[in-house]
C-alpha cells in the first residue's frame, strides 16, 4: 500500500514538473511572438494578451485583461469583428482602427480565429494585430509625392503652355521683324530663317532649312552672302555691305547665340539699306553736281583776282590789294573746300580709285614738307624730318593721293600746334611696310572724340574755336587714301599734349599691273 | 504603522492543516513587481526571513502545492511592508484573475456565465485550495447578481476582501461590464458560519 502511495506521488510530481514545464513553454512561445496577440471571450472581453500586444497597445496585461475589447477598438467595428469571427471561424487581414493608450490611432490590420473546446464549441478567439502605420506611411508618402507629381506635372503642362505661347509670340515678332533673320545652329546648319530674309534672298524657307552656308552657294542669289559669312560663320561681321541688285543693299550683321557660356548657334541679321543707300547716293550727286558748279565760276573768279593782283587790268594801290588778296585767299579756301568735296564723293561713289606707281615716298613728303615751311616758320613752331640714312625700297603709290593724304594731316598738325611748338615728321621702313608719323605737341583730341576722328565732318570741339578754317574732311579723305593703298592710318593723342598720326604703305611684289612712273 | 504580523502568527498558521497553488503566490509577487518594483519583492522576502518562514517568490511553481498559512504570511507581510488597506487587498484578488494560470484553464467555459459560476467556480476552488469549499448559491443574471457562499475556510480575516476582489475579478471577465461590485455579506470572522460573498453588476 505504502508502495502505491508512493508511486503515485511520483507520478503526481513527474505530472507537475511536467505542467511547470508546459507553462514555461506556453509563456515563452507567447512571450516570443513578435506579433501583437490577444485571447477575446465571445462576448468580446480581452481575457489574455502576450507582451507584444501590451507594447503596441501601450498597456500592462492587467490593465487590458477582463477589459471590454472597445477599449482597444472602435465599438461598431469591435461588434462586427467579434460577430464575423464567431460566424466564419476568422477574419483575415481586416483593415481597423486601433487605439493604443495615451497614443494617437493606429491603423492596423487585424486576423482573427476562433477557439474551441473539446466538445467543438467556440470560447473565444484569438486577435493578431498588424500594425500598419508604417504601411500607412508610406502610402501616404506615396500618395503626396503622386500628387506631387500631379502638381509637377500640371505645372509644367502650365510652363510648356506658356513657352509656346511665348514661342508663338517670339516667332511672330521674328516673323513681324523688318530685318531679315537666319538662325544657325551650333554646327552652322540652317534652323530658322525668317519671311523677311526669305523674301530679301528671293527663296523658300522649306529650301534652306537644315542646309549649311556651303550649300548655300549652290543658290546663285545667295553666292555673295555665302562668301561674306563663310562657311564657318563668322562672328564678328558688323554691318557689311551686301549689294543683291543695283537698288537693293543689305547690312549683314552676325551674333554668336549663347546659353551662358555656352555657343548655341549663331545669328545672321540682314538690314535693309537699299533707301539709305539711294539717298546717299542722290545726296553724293548733288554734291558732287553742286561742287563741279561751283567750281567753274570760282576758278574764273581766281583767274580774275590773279590778273587784277599782277596788274594785267591796270595798276592798283596798297589798299585795294590788300583787300583783293584777301578776297583771293578767300576763294582760294573755297575751291580747297569744294575740291575736299569733290573727293568726298569720288570716294562715295567708288570712283576714288588709286593710280599706283612704283615710287619713292621720301621725295613725295619731302614736297609736301617744303610747301609748309614758311608756315612753320610763321607760326613759330619747330619742325623735324626724320629719315633713315639707308634708301627705301620703292612703294605702289598714286603721287597725288598720298601727298593729299600727308598734306592733310601735317595740316592739321600745324594748324592745331601752338607757336614754339614742335612737329615732328619720321619715315621709317621694314621688309613689308613703310610708316610715316607726324608728331605734335599740339592740342590733341578729346578722349570722347576719338572715335569720330575719321568721320566725314568732324571737327575736333577744342580746335573749332582755334581755326574757324577747315571742312573737316582731311582725316575722311587721308584714311580713304590710306587704306585704298592697302595701309592702315591710327593716331594716339593726349589732350593737352600732342598727338601723333601715323600710316603705312605696304611694300609689295612687283606685279605686270604696277607700272614705273615715267 | 501597527504590527500585524509576528513569528508567533506565522508560526501558529503555518500550523493549518491544507495547501494552496503556488499560482497566488506568483500573482502576489505579479501586484508587488507591479506597484513596487524589484525593491518591493525584496524588502517582502526580506521581511518573511526575518519571520523565519523566508519564500523565494522566483522559485516558486505554479502548479505545485503550498501550505496555506504560507500564502497568509504572504499577504500578510505584503500588507503590513506596504500599509496596504482593504481596498488594495481587494484590488490584490482583482489583479489575481488576470495573472492566474489556473483561471485561464477555465477560460473555455467562459462563454457561459452559468456554466462557471454554477458548475466551474466550485472546481476552480478545489484546483486552487485543498481546504475550504466554494458553493454558488445563486445567480440571477436578469438582475444581474450571484451570491457565492465559502465554507470551512477560516485562515484569517485579511483573506476576505481578498477573495471579494477575486469574485470581482473572474465576473470582469464574464459579464462586459465596467461597473462590477463584489462585497462581503457573510463572514466566519463575525459570527457567521461561513463566508457570503455578493457580487453585483451594471
Amino acid at each position: 500500500m505504502a508502495i502505491k502511495e508512493s508511486l503515485e506521488e511520483k507520478k503526481l510530481a513527474l505530472l507537475a514538473d511536467d505542467l511547470a514545464s508546459l507553462e514555461n513553454y506556453i509563456h515563452d512561445l507567447f512571450d516570443f511572438s513578435p506579433l501583437p496577440i490577444c485571447f477575446i471571450s465571445p462576448i468580446g472581453v480581452v481575457l489574455e494578451v502576450n507582451p507584444a500586444f501590451e507594447a503596441i497597445a501601450n498597456l500592462k496585461s492587467y490593465e487590458v485583461i477582463g477589459e471590454p475589447i472597445e477599449k482597444i477598438l472602435k465599438k461598431d467595428e469591435a461588434e462586427v469583428l467579434t460577430k464575423t469571427t464567431l460566424e466564419q471561424g476568422s477574419v483575415e487581414g481586416k483593415e481597423m482602427v486601433f487605439f493604443p493608450k495615451a497614443k494617437e490611432k493606429m491603423f492596423s490590420q487585424v486576423f482573427t480565429k476562433v477557439r474551441k473546446d473539446e466538445k467543438g464549441e467556440v470560447v473565444g478567439y484569438f486577435l493578431g494585430i498588424f500594425d500598419l502605420t508604417g504601411i500607412k506611411g508610406t502610402e501616404n508618402e506615396l500618395r503626396e509625392a503622386q500628387m506631387a507629381l500631379m502638381n509637377i506635372l500640371e505645372d509644367s503642362q502650365a510652363a510648356r503652355k506658356e513657352a509656346e505661347e511665348e514661342k508663338d509670340k517670339t516667332q511672330e515678332i521674328i516673323n513681324s521683324l523688318t530685318d531679315g533673320l537666319l538662325v544657325f545652329d551650333r554646327e552652322n546648319y540652317l534652323a530658322l530663317i525668317n519671311p523677311r530674309a526669305e523674301e530679301f534672298l528671293s527663296i523658300k524657307k522649306g529650301e534652306l532649312i537644315g542646309k549649311d552656308v556651303d550649300d548655300f552657294s549652290s543658290f546663285e542669289q545667295l553666292k555673295n552672302l555665302a562668301t561674306l559669312i563663310g562657311k564657318d560663320i563668322k562672328e564678328d561681321l558688323f554691318r557689311q555691305e551686301l549689294k543683291l541688285t543695283e537698288d537693293s543693299i543689305l547690312e549683314i550683321s552676325t551674333v554668336p547665340l549663347t546659353t551662358g557660356k555656352t555657343k548655341i548657334g549663331t545669328l545672321v541679321i540682314l538690314h535693309d539699306v537699299s533707301r539709305e543707300k539711294i539717298i546717299e547716293r542722290m545726296k553724293t550727286e548733288f554734291v558732287s553736281i553742286s561742287a563741279h558748279q561751283l567750281r567753274t565760276p570760282i576758278s574764273a573768279i581766281k583767274w580774275t583776282l590773279k590778273m587784277m593782283l599782277d596788274g594785267d587790268l591796270g595798276a592798283i594801290t596798297t589798299e585795294q590789294r590788300e583787300f583783293l588778296n584777301k578776297t583771293y585767299r578767300s576763294n582760294e579756301r573755297m575751291i580747297n573746300l569744294i575740291n575736299d568735296l569733290l573727293n568726298v564723293t569720288r570716294i562715295e561713289e567708288g570712283r576714288y580709285l588709286s593710280r599706283p606707281f612704283l615710287s619713292e615716298i621720301a621725295p613725295v613728303l619731302q614736297f609736301v614738307i617744303n610747301s609748309y615751311k614758311e608756315e612753320f616758320k610763321k607760326r613759330l613752331i619747330s619742325f623735324k624730318f626724320k629719315k633713315p640714312k639707308r634708301k627705301l625700297p620703292r612703294v605702289l603709290l598714286d603721287v597725288e593721293k598720298i601727298k593729299l593724304a600727308f598734306q592733310n594731316i601735317i595740316d592739321n598738325a600745324v594748324k592745331y600746334t601752338p607757336a614754339k611748338g614742335r612737329v615732328v615728321i619720321s619715315l621709317k621702313g621694314n621688309d613689308k611696310e613703310i610708316m610715316v608719323s607726324v608728331k605734335d605737341s599740339g592740342v590733341g583730341i578729346p578722349k570722347e572724340q576719338e572715335e569720330r576722328v575719321f568721320s566725314k565732318f568732324f571737327r575736333g570741339a577744342n580746335v573749332v574755336k582755334m581755326e574757324t578754317d577747315g571742312s573737316g574732311l582731311g582725316l575722311f579723305i587721308a584714311k580713304n587714301i590710306i587704306e585704298s593703298h592697302g595701309g592702315k592710318i591710327w593716331f594716339k593723342s593726349n589732350k593737352g599734349k600732342g598727338t601723333t598720326f601715323c600710316f603705312t604703305v605696304p611694300i609689295k611684289k612687283t606685279t605686270k599691273k604696277s607700272r614705273k612712273r615715267t | 504603522m501597527a504590527e500585524i504580523i509576528n513569528k508567533e502568527t506565522i508560526d501558529q498558521l503555518m500550523q493549518i492543516n491544507g495547501e494552496v497553488r503556488g499560482v497566488v503566490l506568483k500573482t502576489d509577487e505579479e501586484y508587488i513587481l507591479k506597484e513596487k518594483g524589484r525593491a518591493g519583492i525584496e524588502q517582502v522576502e526580506q521581511k518573511l526571513k526575518e519571520l523565519g518562514h523566508p519564500i523565494k517568490y522566483e522559485e516558486i511553481r505554479t502548479m505545485d502545492f503550498y501550505p496555506v498559512g504560507l500564502r497568509i504570511a504572504s499577504l500578510l507581510t505584503i500588507k503590513e511592508v506596504f500599509d496596504f488597506n482593504d481596498k488594495e487587498i481587494y484590488n490584490m484578488g482583482v489583479f489575481a484573475t488576470k495573472m492566474s494560470l489556473i483561471i485561464k484553464l477555465f477560460v473555455k467555459y467562459f462563454p457561459s456565465l452559468r456554466r462557471v459560476v454554477i458548475n466551474e467556480s466550485p472546481k476552480m476552488w478545489r484546483k486552487h485550495w485543498t481546504i475550504g469549499e466554494l458553493i454558488p448559491v445563486e445567480l440571477n443574471e436578469k438582475k444581474k447578481y450571484a451570491i457565492l457562499m465559502v465554507k470551512d475556510f477560516d485562515l484569517h480575516p485579511i483573506y476576505c476582501p481578498y477573495l471579494a476582489g477575486y469574485f470581482a475579478g473572474i465576473l470582469h471577465m464574464l459579464v462586459k461590464s465596467l461597473k462590477i461590485d463584489s462585497q462581503e455579506t457573510k463572514c466566519s470572522f463575525k459570527g457567521a458560519s461561513y463566508h457570503e460573498f455578493l457580487i453585483k453588476w451594471r
